[in-house]
């Protein structure tokens, strides 16, 4: 039962991680590439990490995975929004405000 | 088993696919963010395959490379925010 619990976890973690790649490649603008990238990350990692724990069972391994994924959910936002800001304060414009301002 | 070996299968495929946006990335920006979703990759490659051999030290290592993955993201990104003044 866990084990096909877990099978599940997995199977939705690669559709994440699928949309995130699709997002990458659709959008056009870096700020929207940098948002699906941020959300859909963060979510495809806790549920991989999920998929994990229940397929090793209750052990010192499973400790160790959830210290993996607090420390992902503290420092994927930090890491996006460090690039995010270098884009904005560097004076990255997107297309659209190009094309309003001339 | 064969879920595991799949899902490492899937992961390379996946990081394949992150490397061409590297590549034709207009700005360099496009690059870190590329670098950022290879670094969470990897470390769940890492995961996947301390689970599937059952080596428990390897757990570890990603814990590290996740830490040193953080770092050399927040620090390019400063570099090029302050314009090589770091």
């Amino acid at each position: 039962m866990l084990l096909i619990l877990s099978n599940v976890m997995i199977a939705v973690a690669l559709f994440f991680m699928a949309f995130g790649i699709i997002g990458i490649f659709r959008f056009d603008d870096f700020y929207s590439r940098i948002l699906i990238s941020s959300k859909v990350e963060t979510v495809g990692f806790i549920t991989m990490l999920l998929g994990m724990m229940l397929r090793t069972g209750w052990d010192y391994s499973t400790l160790k995975i959830l210290l993996i994924g607090l420390m992902a959910i503290i420092t994927n936002p930090l890491s996006t929004h460090a690039v995010a800001r270098s884009a904005y304060i560097s004076g990255y414009k997107t297309g659209r405000e190009k094309k309003d301002r001339g | 088993m064969t879920t595991l070996n799949s899902t490492l299968l899937v992961i390379s495929v996946y990081i394949f696919l992150v490397l061409i946006r590297v590549i034709m990335g207009p700005t360099i920006w496009d690059r870190l963010l590329g670098l950022n979703m290879i670094t969470a990759k990897i470390i769940i490659s890492i995961i996947v395959l301390a689970v599937l051999t059952e080596r428990s030290y390897l757990l570890d290592i990603a814990l590290v490379y996740s830490v040193l993955g953080f770092i050399g993201t927040v620090l390019i990104a400063r570099f090029v925010e302050r314009k090589g003044k770091i």
